[in-house]
Protein backbone atom coordinates (compact mmCIF):
# COMPACT_ATOMS: atom_id res chain seq x y z
CA UNK A 1 0.00 0.00 0.00
CA UNK A 2 2.71 2.45 1.01
CA UNK A 3 5.07 1.12 -1.85
CA UNK A 4 3.54 3.10 -4.41
CA UNK A 5 4.96 6.34 -2.45
CA UNK A 6 7.73 8.28 -5.24
CA UNK A 7 9.34 10.36 -3.41
CA UNK A 8 12.78 11.43 -5.73
CA UNK A 9 12.28 8.29 -7.47
CA UNK A 10 15.21 7.01 -9.34
CA UNK A 11 14.15 5.51 -12.92
CA UNK A 12 16.90 2.49 -13.77
CA UNK A 13 18.31 2.86 -17.55
CA UNK A 14 21.56 2.94 -18.99
CA UNK A 15 20.57 5.80 -21.21
CA UNK A 16 22.87 8.86 -22.33
CA UNK A 17 20.75 11.27 -20.11
CA UNK A 18 21.66 8.51 -16.98
CA UNK A 19 24.96 8.75 -17.95
CA UNK A 20 25.76 12.39 -18.32
CA UNK A 21 27.96 14.19 -15.16
CA UNK A 22 25.68 14.88 -12.34
CA UNK A 23 27.11 18.48 -11.60
CA UNK A 24 26.18 18.91 -15.50
CA UNK A 25 22.44 17.58 -14.85
CA UNK A 26 22.16 19.70 -11.88
CA UNK A 27 23.42 22.97 -13.59
CA UNK A 28 21.60 22.02 -16.61
CA UNK A 29 18.33 21.99 -14.73
CA UNK A 30 19.26 25.20 -12.58
CA UNK A 31 19.68 26.65 -15.96
CA UNK A 32 16.34 25.72 -17.60
CA UNK A 33 14.02 26.10 -14.56
CA UNK A 34 15.53 30.09 -14.32
CA UNK A 35 15.05 30.32 -18.26
CA UNK A 36 11.61 29.54 -17.61
CA UNK A 37 10.89 33.03 -15.91
CA UNK A 38 12.96 34.39 -18.34
CA UNK A 39 10.64 35.25 -21.46
CA UNK A 40 6.92 36.83 -21.47
CA UNK A 41 5.72 35.19 -24.59
CA UNK A 42 4.04 31.71 -24.46
CA UNK A 43 6.60 31.02 -27.99
CA UNK A 44 9.57 30.56 -25.43
CA UNK A 45 7.26 27.21 -24.00
CA UNK A 46 7.93 25.92 -27.46
CA UNK A 47 11.85 26.23 -27.22
CA UNK A 48 11.74 25.13 -23.53
CA UNK A 49 9.01 22.38 -24.31
CA UNK A 50 11.11 20.99 -27.28
CA UNK A 51 14.13 20.79 -25.09
CA UNK A 52 12.32 18.75 -22.69
CA UNK A 53 10.90 16.60 -25.19
CA UNK A 54 14.28 16.19 -26.55
CA UNK A 55 16.32 15.36 -23.10
CA UNK A 56 13.08 12.91 -22.30
CA UNK A 57 13.51 10.90 -25.55
CA UNK A 58 17.44 10.78 -25.15
CA UNK A 59 16.75 9.61 -21.31
CA UNK A 60 14.29 7.04 -22.39
CA UNK A 61 12.35 6.95 -19.33
CA UNK A 62 8.29 6.81 -20.06
CA UNK A 63 6.25 9.60 -19.92
CA UNK A 64 3.73 8.41 -17.80
CA UNK A 65 6.80 8.14 -15.35
CA UNK A 66 7.37 11.94 -14.89
CA UNK A 67 3.17 12.42 -15.88
CA UNK A 68 2.99 10.90 -12.29
CA UNK A 69 5.07 13.65 -10.28
CA UNK A 70 2.30 16.19 -11.25
CA UNK A 71 0.07 14.64 -8.55
CA UNK A 72 1.27 16.04 -6.20
CA UNK A 73 0.87 19.81 -7.51
CA UNK A 74 -2.60 19.32 -9.35
CA UNK A 75 -4.24 20.64 -6.72
CA UNK A 76 -2.13 24.11 -6.63
CA UNK A 77 -1.71 24.30 -10.73
CA UNK A 78 -5.54 24.19 -11.20
CA UNK A 79 -6.16 26.82 -8.28
CA UNK A 80 -3.11 29.20 -10.10
CA UNK A 81 -4.86 28.67 -13.60
CA UNK A 82 -8.35 29.46 -12.07
CA UNK A 83 -6.88 32.27 -10.07
CA UNK A 84 -5.14 33.98 -13.41
CA UNK A 85 -8.24 33.31 -15.67
CA UNK A 86 -10.77 34.83 -13.18
CA UNK A 87 -8.82 37.79 -11.66
CA UNK A 88 -6.79 39.36 -15.17
CA UNK A 89 -8.10 42.97 -15.27
CA UNK A 90 -8.49 43.65 -19.35
CA UNK A 91 -10.27 43.28 -22.19
CA UNK A 92 -13.56 41.28 -20.33
CA UNK A 93 -15.56 38.46 -22.32
CA UNK A 94 -17.67 37.31 -19.72
CA UNK A 95 -18.82 38.34 -16.63
CA UNK A 96 -19.92 36.97 -13.05
CA UNK A 97 -20.16 38.96 -10.05
CA UNK A 98 -16.62 39.38 -8.97
CA UNK A 99 -15.38 36.70 -11.46
CA UNK A 100 -14.12 38.44 -14.85
CA UNK A 101 -12.86 36.27 -17.50
CA UNK A 102 -10.44 38.63 -20.10
CA UNK A 103 -8.89 37.97 -23.08
CA UNK A 104 -5.29 38.39 -20.86
CA UNK A 105 -6.78 35.86 -18.25
CA UNK A 106 -6.48 33.02 -20.73
CA UNK A 107 -3.55 34.06 -22.08
CA UNK A 108 -1.84 34.25 -18.51
CA UNK A 109 -4.00 31.28 -17.63
CA UNK A 110 -1.88 28.82 -20.29
CA UNK A 111 0.92 30.31 -19.97
CA UNK A 112 0.97 30.05 -15.41
CA UNK A 113 0.26 26.37 -15.97
CA UNK A 114 2.90 25.58 -18.62
CA UNK A 115 5.80 26.90 -16.31
CA UNK A 116 4.71 25.27 -13.86
CA UNK A 117 4.41 22.00 -15.59
CA UNK A 118 7.73 22.46 -17.37
CA UNK A 119 9.13 23.44 -13.42
CA UNK A 120 7.94 20.33 -12.33
CA UNK A 121 8.41 17.65 -14.84
CA UNK A 122 11.54 19.28 -15.71
CA UNK A 123 13.01 19.11 -12.25
CA UNK A 124 11.87 15.63 -11.92
CA UNK A 125 13.62 14.07 -14.91
CA UNK A 126 17.01 14.97 -12.90
CA UNK A 127 15.87 12.59 -10.01
CA UNK A 128 14.40 10.24 -12.32
CA UNK A 129 17.97 9.97 -13.84
CA UNK A 130 20.09 10.21 -11.44
CA UNK A 131 20.99 8.24 -8.04
CA UNK A 132 20.89 10.14 -4.86
CA UNK A 133 24.30 9.55 -4.56
CA UNK A 134 25.53 10.89 -7.40
CA UNK A 135 23.40 14.06 -6.61
CA UNK A 136 25.02 14.63 -3.52
CA UNK A 137 28.22 14.21 -4.70
CA UNK A 138 27.62 16.85 -7.55
CA UNK A 139 26.01 18.86 -4.79
CA UNK A 140 28.78 18.36 -2.72
CA UNK A 141 31.44 19.75 -5.20
CA UNK A 142 29.38 22.65 -6.63
CA UNK A 143 28.95 24.14 -3.25
CA UNK A 144 32.48 23.80 -2.75
CA UNK A 145 33.79 27.07 -2.76
CA UNK A 146 31.72 27.55 0.29
CA UNK A 147 33.86 25.61 2.46
CA UNK A 148 36.25 28.12 2.08
CA UNK A 149 34.38 30.23 4.56
CA UNK A 150 33.78 27.47 7.40
CA UNK A 151 30.51 26.00 5.87
CA UNK A 152 30.06 21.92 6.45
CA UNK A 153 29.43 21.30 2.68
CA UNK A 154 30.65 17.63 3.16
CA UNK A 155 28.72 16.82 6.26
CA UNK A 156 25.39 18.68 4.92
CA UNK A 157 25.91 16.57 1.36
CA UNK A 158 27.21 13.42 3.75
CA UNK A 159 23.46 13.68 5.97
CA UNK A 160 21.49 14.29 3.00
CA UNK A 161 22.83 11.13 1.01
CA UNK A 162 21.83 9.21 4.12
CA UNK A 163 18.60 10.84 4.87
CA UNK A 164 18.04 9.78 1.12
CA UNK A 165 19.03 6.36 1.41
CA UNK A 166 16.88 5.63 4.20
CA UNK A 167 13.57 6.45 2.66
CA UNK A 168 12.50 3.76 1.00
CA UNK A 169 13.92 1.65 3.98
CA UNK A 170 11.80 3.38 6.47
CA UNK A 171 9.14 3.20 3.91
CA UNK A 172 9.22 -0.44 3.71
CA UNK A 173 9.14 -0.85 7.52
CA UNK A 174 6.66 1.64 8.24
CA UNK A 175 4.42 -0.81 5.83
CA UNK A 176 5.53 -3.95 7.55
CA UNK A 177 5.21 -1.81 11.03
CA UNK A 178 1.08 -1.48 9.88
CA UNK A 179 1.00 -4.73 8.68
CA UNK A 180 2.03 -6.44 11.96
CA UNK A 181 -0.11 -4.14 14.00
CA UNK A 182 -3.60 -4.89 11.47
CA UNK A 183 -2.70 -8.41 12.20
CA UNK A 184 -3.54 -7.38 15.91
CA UNK A 185 -6.60 -5.97 15.30
CA UNK A 186 -5.16 -2.35 15.10
CA UNK A 187 -6.93 0.21 12.99
CA UNK A 188 -5.32 3.27 11.25
CA UNK A 189 -8.33 4.34 8.66
CA UNK A 190 -11.56 5.02 10.83
CA UNK A 191 -12.23 7.48 13.97
CA UNK A 192 -12.16 11.36 14.52
CA UNK A 193 -8.38 12.99 14.58
CA UNK A 194 -7.78 12.87 18.39
CA UNK A 195 -8.44 9.14 17.67
CA UNK A 196 -6.41 8.39 14.37
CA UNK A 197 -3.46 10.27 16.20
CA UNK A 198 -3.31 7.89 19.49
CA UNK A 199 -3.83 5.15 17.34
CA UNK A 200 -0.40 6.01 15.72
CA UNK A 201 1.37 4.85 18.38
CA UNK A 202 1.77 1.36 18.15
CA UNK A 203 3.08 2.35 14.81
CA UNK A 204 5.41 5.16 15.79
CA UNK A 205 6.71 3.86 18.42
CA UNK A 206 8.60 0.23 17.17
CA UNK A 207 9.45 2.80 14.03
CA UNK A 208 11.38 5.26 15.89
CA UNK A 209 13.03 2.30 18.21
CA UNK A 210 14.14 0.99 14.52
CA UNK A 211 15.47 4.42 12.84
CA UNK A 212 17.59 4.73 15.86
CA UNK A 213 18.76 1.32 16.06
CA UNK A 214 19.68 1.76 12.37
CA UNK A 215 21.22 4.79 12.68
CA UNK A 216 23.07 3.68 15.73
CA UNK A 217 24.49 0.38 13.47
CA UNK A 218 25.01 2.58 11.06
CA UNK A 219 27.55 4.99 13.32
CA UNK A 220 29.34 2.02 14.35
CA UNK A 221 29.77 1.00 10.48
CA UNK A 222 31.40 4.45 9.43
CA UNK A 223 33.15 4.63 13.19
CA UNK A 224 34.76 1.23 12.00
CA UNK A 225 35.94 2.31 8.81
CA UNK A 226 37.74 5.13 10.57
CA UNK A 227 35.17 7.68 8.91
CA UNK A 228 35.78 10.88 10.33
CA UNK A 229 34.90 13.80 7.76
CA UNK A 230 35.17 15.36 5.10
CA UNK A 231 39.39 16.42 5.54
CA UNK A 232 41.52 14.46 3.11
CA UNK A 233 39.05 12.19 2.26
CA UNK A 234 39.08 10.53 -1.45
CA UNK A 235 36.99 9.57 -3.32
CA UNK A 236 35.81 6.31 -4.81
CA UNK A 237 34.46 7.28 -8.28
CA UNK A 238 35.51 11.09 -8.54
CA UNK A 239 33.37 12.61 -10.90
CA UNK A 240 35.22 13.39 -14.03
CA UNK A 241 34.19 15.11 -17.00
CA UNK A 242 33.94 13.20 -20.44
CA UNK A 243 33.78 14.43 -23.79
CA UNK A 244 29.78 13.75 -24.38
CA UNK A 245 29.63 16.17 -20.83
CA UNK A 246 31.32 19.20 -22.81
CA UNK A 247 28.56 18.52 -25.52
CA UNK A 248 26.14 18.58 -22.96
CA UNK A 249 26.95 22.46 -21.86
CA UNK A 250 27.27 22.93 -25.65
CA UNK A 251 23.57 21.98 -26.00
CA UNK A 252 22.46 23.62 -22.71
CA UNK A 253 24.48 27.00 -24.18
CA UNK A 254 22.49 26.30 -27.59
CA UNK A 255 18.95 25.78 -25.77
CA UNK A 256 19.81 29.41 -23.84
CA UNK A 257 20.78 31.08 -27.47
CA UNK A 258 17.72 29.62 -29.29
CA UNK A 259 15.57 30.45 -26.80
CA UNK A 260 16.46 34.25 -26.88
CA UNK A 261 16.36 34.57 -30.03
CA UNK A 262 13.22 32.95 -30.65
CA UNK A 263 11.02 34.81 -27.71
CA UNK A 264 13.15 38.40 -29.42
CA UNK A 265 12.16 38.25 -32.36
CA UNK A 266 8.73 36.38 -32.48
CA UNK A 267 6.15 38.15 -30.01
CA UNK A 268 3.19 35.93 -29.97
CA UNK B 1 -11.65 -23.92 9.71
CA UNK B 2 -10.61 -23.85 6.03
CA UNK B 3 -8.91 -22.05 3.73
CA UNK B 4 -8.84 -22.28 0.42
CA UNK B 5 -7.25 -20.82 -2.32
CA UNK B 6 -8.60 -20.86 -6.02
CA UNK B 7 -6.17 -20.03 -8.81
CA UNK B 8 -4.58 -17.03 -6.75
CA UNK B 9 -2.18 -14.88 -8.38
CA UNK B 10 -0.03 -11.87 -7.30
CA UNK B 11 1.85 -9.31 -9.03
CA UNK B 12 3.79 -6.45 -7.84
CA UNK B 13 4.14 -2.78 -9.15
CA UNK B 14 0.96 -3.33 -12.03
CA UNK B 15 1.19 0.59 -11.78
CA UNK B 16 4.91 1.46 -12.29
CA UNK B 17 5.32 -0.98 -14.93
CA UNK B 18 8.16 -3.03 -14.06
CA UNK B 19 5.71 -6.28 -13.14
CA UNK B 20 6.75 -8.92 -10.86
CA UNK B 21 4.97 -12.29 -10.35
CA UNK B 22 4.82 -13.00 -6.99
CA UNK B 23 2.34 -15.90 -6.55
CA UNK B 24 1.84 -17.67 -9.84
CA UNK B 25 -1.77 -19.59 -9.64
CA UNK B 26 -2.02 -20.94 -6.54
CA UNK B 27 -4.20 -23.62 -5.60
CA UNK B 28 -4.42 -25.02 -2.36
CA UNK B 29 -6.83 -26.31 0.41
CA UNK B 30 -5.55 -26.01 4.32
CA UNK B 31 -7.30 -28.37 6.37
CA UNK B 32 -8.88 -27.67 9.94
CA UNK B 33 -6.51 -28.28 12.90
CA UNK B 34 -3.16 -29.33 10.17
CA UNK B 35 0.30 -28.40 10.86
CA UNK B 36 1.51 -27.37 7.25
CA UNK B 37 5.15 -26.07 6.82
CA UNK B 38 5.64 -23.63 4.47
CA UNK B 39 8.96 -23.72 2.70
CA UNK B 40 11.33 -21.18 -0.03
CA UNK B 41 13.95 -19.66 -0.89
CA UNK B 42 13.66 -15.54 -0.40
CA UNK B 43 11.45 -14.49 -2.97
CA UNK B 44 9.51 -17.50 -3.06
CA UNK B 45 6.34 -15.58 -2.64
CA UNK B 46 5.50 -17.83 0.66
CA UNK B 47 6.03 -14.21 3.04
CA UNK B 48 3.44 -13.23 0.04
CA UNK B 49 0.92 -15.96 0.98
CA UNK B 50 0.68 -15.78 4.40
CA UNK B 51 -0.09 -11.98 3.98
CA UNK B 52 -3.04 -13.10 1.46
CA UNK B 53 -4.35 -15.49 4.28
CA UNK B 54 -5.48 -13.06 6.57
CA UNK B 55 -6.50 -10.29 3.95
CA UNK B 56 -3.72 -8.11 4.49
CA UNK B 57 -2.87 -8.19 1.01
CA UNK B 58 -5.66 -8.93 -2.22
CA UNK B 59 -4.91 -11.33 -4.84
CA UNK B 60 -4.54 -9.84 -8.40
CA UNK B 61 -7.24 -12.85 -9.04
CA UNK B 62 -8.26 -15.61 -8.12
CA UNK B 63 -10.27 -16.62 -4.70
CA UNK B 64 -9.38 -17.08 -0.98
CA UNK B 65 -12.46 -19.07 0.89
CA UNK B 66 -12.24 -18.78 4.52
CA UNK B 67 -15.09 -21.82 5.14
CA UNK B 68 -15.68 -21.45 1.63
CA UNK B 69 -16.72 -17.90 2.52
CA UNK B 70 -15.21 -15.18 0.04
CA UNK B 71 -12.75 -13.02 1.97
CA UNK B 72 -12.93 -10.33 -0.60
CA UNK B 73 -16.69 -10.14 -0.54
CA UNK B 74 -18.46 -7.22 0.66
CA UNK B 75 -18.98 -7.39 4.15
CA UNK B 76 -16.74 -10.13 4.90
CA UNK B 77 -15.06 -8.83 8.00
CA UNK B 78 -11.20 -8.35 7.25
CA UNK B 79 -10.79 -7.93 11.36
CA UNK B 80 -12.47 -10.76 12.37
CA UNK B 81 -10.32 -12.67 9.53
CA UNK B 82 -7.21 -11.09 11.22
CA UNK B 83 -8.85 -12.68 15.06
CA UNK B 84 -9.03 -15.77 13.19
CA UNK B 85 -6.31 -16.31 11.17
CA UNK B 86 -3.66 -15.14 13.34
CA UNK B 87 -0.25 -13.97 11.91
CA UNK B 88 3.04 -13.08 13.49
CA UNK B 89 5.78 -11.02 11.71
CA UNK B 90 9.24 -12.45 11.59
CA UNK B 91 11.06 -9.35 13.42
CA UNK B 92 8.93 -9.59 17.10
CA UNK B 93 10.46 -5.39 16.81
CA UNK B 94 7.93 -4.59 14.34
CA UNK B 95 4.98 -5.04 16.79
CA UNK B 96 6.23 -4.68 20.12
CA UNK B 97 5.32 -0.90 21.34
CA UNK B 98 4.27 -0.79 25.18
CA UNK B 99 5.96 -0.05 28.31
CA UNK B 100 5.66 -3.52 29.41
CA UNK B 101 5.37 -7.09 28.27
CA UNK B 102 1.52 -7.46 29.62
CA UNK B 103 0.53 -4.42 28.14
CA UNK B 104 1.80 -5.11 24.47
CA UNK B 105 -0.16 -8.55 24.48
CA UNK B 106 -2.72 -7.04 25.89
CA UNK B 107 -3.15 -4.54 22.66
CA UNK B 108 -4.77 -7.58 20.58
CA UNK B 109 -7.52 -8.09 22.46
CA UNK B 110 -8.17 -5.13 23.58
CA UNK B 111 -8.95 -3.96 19.93
CA UNK B 112 -11.40 -6.85 19.88
CA UNK B 113 -13.57 -4.72 22.14
CA UNK B 114 -13.86 -7.12 25.21
CA UNK B 115 -14.14 -6.38 28.48
CA UNK B 116 -10.90 -5.73 30.68
CA UNK B 117 -11.53 -8.71 32.58
CA UNK B 118 -11.10 -10.59 29.35
CA UNK B 119 -8.13 -8.62 28.30
CA UNK B 120 -6.37 -9.45 31.05
CA UNK B 121 -7.25 -13.31 31.78
CA UNK B 122 -6.25 -14.01 27.86
CA UNK B 123 -3.15 -11.98 28.13
CA UNK B 124 -1.98 -13.96 31.16
CA UNK B 125 -2.74 -16.99 29.94
CA UNK B 126 -1.24 -16.42 26.35
CA UNK B 127 1.92 -15.37 28.74
CA UNK B 128 1.33 -18.44 30.47
CA UNK B 129 1.40 -20.47 27.29
CA UNK B 130 4.25 -19.24 25.93
CA UNK B 131 6.26 -19.79 28.47
CA UNK B 132 6.94 -16.19 29.67
CA UNK B 133 7.14 -16.32 33.70
CA UNK B 134 5.63 -13.78 36.14
CA UNK B 135 8.48 -11.87 36.71
CA UNK B 136 8.46 -10.29 32.99
CA UNK B 137 5.53 -9.01 32.93
CA UNK B 138 6.44 -5.89 33.63
CA UNK B 139 9.96 -5.76 32.11
CA UNK B 140 9.90 -3.60 28.72
CA UNK B 141 9.48 -5.84 25.67
CA UNK B 142 12.38 -3.77 24.58
CA UNK B 143 14.51 -5.30 27.40
CA UNK B 144 14.09 -9.32 26.55
CA UNK B 145 16.52 -11.13 24.53
CA UNK B 146 15.58 -12.22 21.23
CA UNK B 147 13.80 -15.62 21.94
CA UNK B 148 11.99 -13.97 24.70
CA UNK B 149 10.90 -10.81 22.32
CA UNK B 150 9.27 -13.65 19.75
CA UNK B 151 7.60 -15.23 22.44
CA UNK B 152 6.25 -12.60 23.32
CA UNK B 153 4.80 -11.69 19.71
CA UNK B 154 3.54 -14.88 19.50
CA UNK B 155 1.53 -14.43 23.15
CA UNK B 156 0.34 -10.78 21.29
CA UNK B 157 -1.27 -12.66 18.82
CA UNK B 158 -2.81 -16.18 20.61
CA UNK B 159 -4.36 -13.80 22.86
CA UNK B 160 -6.85 -12.80 20.53
CA UNK B 161 -7.81 -16.52 20.51
CA UNK B 162 -7.15 -17.07 16.35
CA UNK B 163 -8.24 -20.89 14.76
CA UNK B 164 -5.36 -20.56 12.95
CA UNK B 165 -1.70 -19.60 13.63
CA UNK B 166 0.48 -18.32 10.92
CA UNK B 167 4.02 -17.32 11.56
CA UNK B 168 6.97 -16.28 8.92
CA UNK B 169 10.03 -17.18 9.26
CA UNK B 170 9.61 -17.35 13.72
CA UNK B 171 12.89 -18.70 13.82
CA UNK B 172 14.90 -16.40 12.41
CA UNK B 173 18.23 -15.32 13.93
CA UNK B 174 17.57 -17.28 17.06
CA UNK B 175 20.06 -19.69 17.87
CA UNK B 176 19.81 -23.82 18.25
CA UNK B 177 18.23 -23.84 21.47
CA UNK B 178 15.78 -20.81 21.20
CA UNK B 179 14.92 -22.54 17.45
CA UNK B 180 14.07 -25.56 19.33
CA UNK B 181 12.42 -24.12 22.06
CA UNK B 182 10.15 -22.04 19.38
CA UNK B 183 9.35 -25.29 17.52
CA UNK B 184 8.35 -27.10 20.54
CA UNK B 185 6.24 -24.40 22.00
CA UNK B 186 3.87 -24.64 17.96
CA UNK B 187 3.76 -27.96 18.23
CA UNK B 188 2.80 -28.00 22.37
CA UNK B 189 -0.23 -25.31 20.53
CA UNK B 190 -0.96 -27.05 17.90
CA UNK B 191 -1.53 -30.75 19.96
CA UNK B 192 -3.04 -29.09 23.45
CA UNK B 193 -4.85 -26.18 21.65
CA UNK B 194 -5.94 -27.58 18.62
CA UNK B 195 -5.26 -24.39 16.65
CA UNK B 196 -3.77 -25.28 13.15
CA UNK B 197 -0.40 -23.77 12.61
CA UNK B 198 0.98 -22.62 9.65
CA UNK B 199 4.90 -22.17 9.88
CA UNK B 200 6.89 -20.55 6.99
CA UNK B 201 10.62 -21.08 6.87
CA UNK B 202 13.30 -21.40 4.35
CA UNK B 203 14.54 -24.33 6.66
CA UNK B 204 13.82 -27.62 5.44
CA UNK B 205 15.24 -28.63 8.92
CA UNK B 206 13.22 -26.82 10.86
CA UNK B 207 10.03 -27.77 9.17
CA UNK B 208 10.39 -31.23 8.60
CA UNK B 209 10.77 -32.18 12.48
CA UNK B 210 6.83 -30.81 13.25
CA UNK B 211 5.15 -30.25 10.01
CA UNK B 212 2.15 -32.83 9.51
CA UNK B 213 2.81 -31.31 5.54
CA UNK B 214 5.32 -29.63 3.52
CA UNK B 215 4.62 -27.29 0.53
CA UNK B 216 7.10 -26.41 -1.20
CA UNK B 217 7.25 -22.74 -3.25
CA UNK B 218 9.91 -21.81 -5.73
CA UNK B 219 9.56 -18.34 -8.11
CA UNK B 220 6.28 -18.00 -6.96
CA UNK B 221 4.79 -21.54 -7.51
CA UNK B 222 3.46 -24.28 -5.35
CA UNK B 223 5.94 -27.27 -6.93
CA UNK B 224 5.44 -30.07 -3.80
CA UNK B 225 3.04 -30.36 -1.33
CA UNK B 226 2.18 -34.27 0.59
CA UNK B 227 3.40 -35.04 3.81
CA UNK B 228 7.34 -34.79 4.85
CA UNK B 229 8.43 -38.46 3.42
CA UNK B 230 6.44 -37.77 0.24
CA UNK B 231 8.52 -34.61 -0.33
CA UNK B 232 11.54 -35.83 0.53
CA UNK B 233 11.43 -37.90 -2.47
CA UNK B 234 11.70 -35.49 -4.76
CA UNK B 235 15.29 -35.24 -3.44
CA UNK B 236 16.43 -34.04 -6.74
CA UNK B 237 14.00 -31.77 -7.34
CA UNK B 238 14.32 -30.46 -4.36
CA UNK B 239 18.45 -29.32 -4.68
CA UNK B 240 17.85 -28.05 -8.33
CA UNK B 241 15.87 -25.23 -6.54
CA UNK B 242 18.13 -25.01 -4.46
CA UNK B 243 16.03 -27.06 -0.87
CA UNK B 244 18.06 -29.57 1.00
CA UNK B 245 16.03 -32.82 2.75
CA UNK B 246 16.67 -32.87 6.23
CA UNK B 247 20.68 -33.90 7.11
CA UNK B 248 19.19 -37.08 8.46
CA UNK B 249 16.81 -38.36 5.44
CA UNK B 250 19.66 -37.04 3.59
CA UNK B 251 22.06 -39.71 5.36
CA UNK B 252 19.49 -42.38 4.46
CA UNK B 253 19.12 -42.01 0.70
CA UNK B 254 22.97 -41.58 0.16
CA UNK B 255 23.31 -45.11 2.11
CA UNK B 256 20.32 -46.55 -0.09
CA UNK B 257 21.69 -44.66 -3.26
CA UNK B 258 24.83 -47.10 -2.52
CA UNK B 259 23.09 -50.41 -1.92
CA UNK B 260 22.16 -50.34 1.85
CA UNK B 261 18.58 -51.57 1.64
CA UNK B 262 17.46 -48.89 4.66
CA UNK B 263 14.47 -47.18 5.04
CA UNK B 264 14.32 -44.41 4.02
CA UNK B 265 11.38 -42.86 5.62
CA UNK B 266 13.40 -40.88 8.79
CA UNK B 267 12.92 -37.13 9.55
CA UNK B 268 14.78 -36.89 12.67
CA UNK B 269 18.28 -38.35 13.88
CA UNK B 270 16.26 -40.69 16.18
CA UNK B 271 14.51 -42.56 13.60
CA UNK B 272 17.74 -42.66 11.19
CA UNK B 273 19.44 -44.40 13.62
CA UNK B 274 16.44 -46.53 13.91
CA UNK B 275 16.20 -47.15 10.31
CA UNK B 276 20.24 -48.08 10.01
CA UNK B 277 20.03 -50.14 12.88
CA UNK B 278 17.09 -52.28 11.72
CA UNK B 279 19.08 -52.66 9.09
CA UNK B 280 22.14 -53.68 10.52
CA UNK B 281 20.32 -56.07 12.21
CA UNK B 282 18.40 -57.52 8.96
CA UNK B 283 21.78 -58.12 7.97
CA UNK B 284 23.12 -60.23 10.24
Amino acid sequence: MIRDITIGQYYQGESLIHKLDPRLKVVGVLVYLISLFCFRYVIGFLVAGLFFVLVLKLSKVPFRYVIKGLKPILFLLVFTAALNLLWTPGETIWRFGILNLTKEGIYKCIFMALRLILLIIGSSLLTLTTTPNQLTDAMEYLLGPFKRFGAPVHEVAMMMSIALRFIPILLEETDKIMKAQMSRGADFESGNLMHRLRNMIPLLVPLFVSATRRANELAYAMDARCYNGGAGRTKMKPLKYHSRDYKGYGVLVVYLVLLIVVTRTVAI
Amino acid sequence: MSIQLENVNYIYGESSGQEKWALKNINLTLHDNEFVGIVGHTGSGKSTLTQLLNGLEKPSSGQILYNGQDIQAEGFSKKELRRKAGLVFQYPEHQLFEVSVIKDVEFGPRNLGLTNLEVEKRSFDALKQVGISDELLDVAPFALSGGQKRRVAIAGVLAMQPEVLILDEPTAGLDPAGRTEILELLQRLHRENNISVILVSHSMDDVARYAERILVMNQGELVLDGAPEKVFRYRKELREIGLDVPQSANILYELRDRGMDVDTNGITPEQAAQNIADYLRRQS
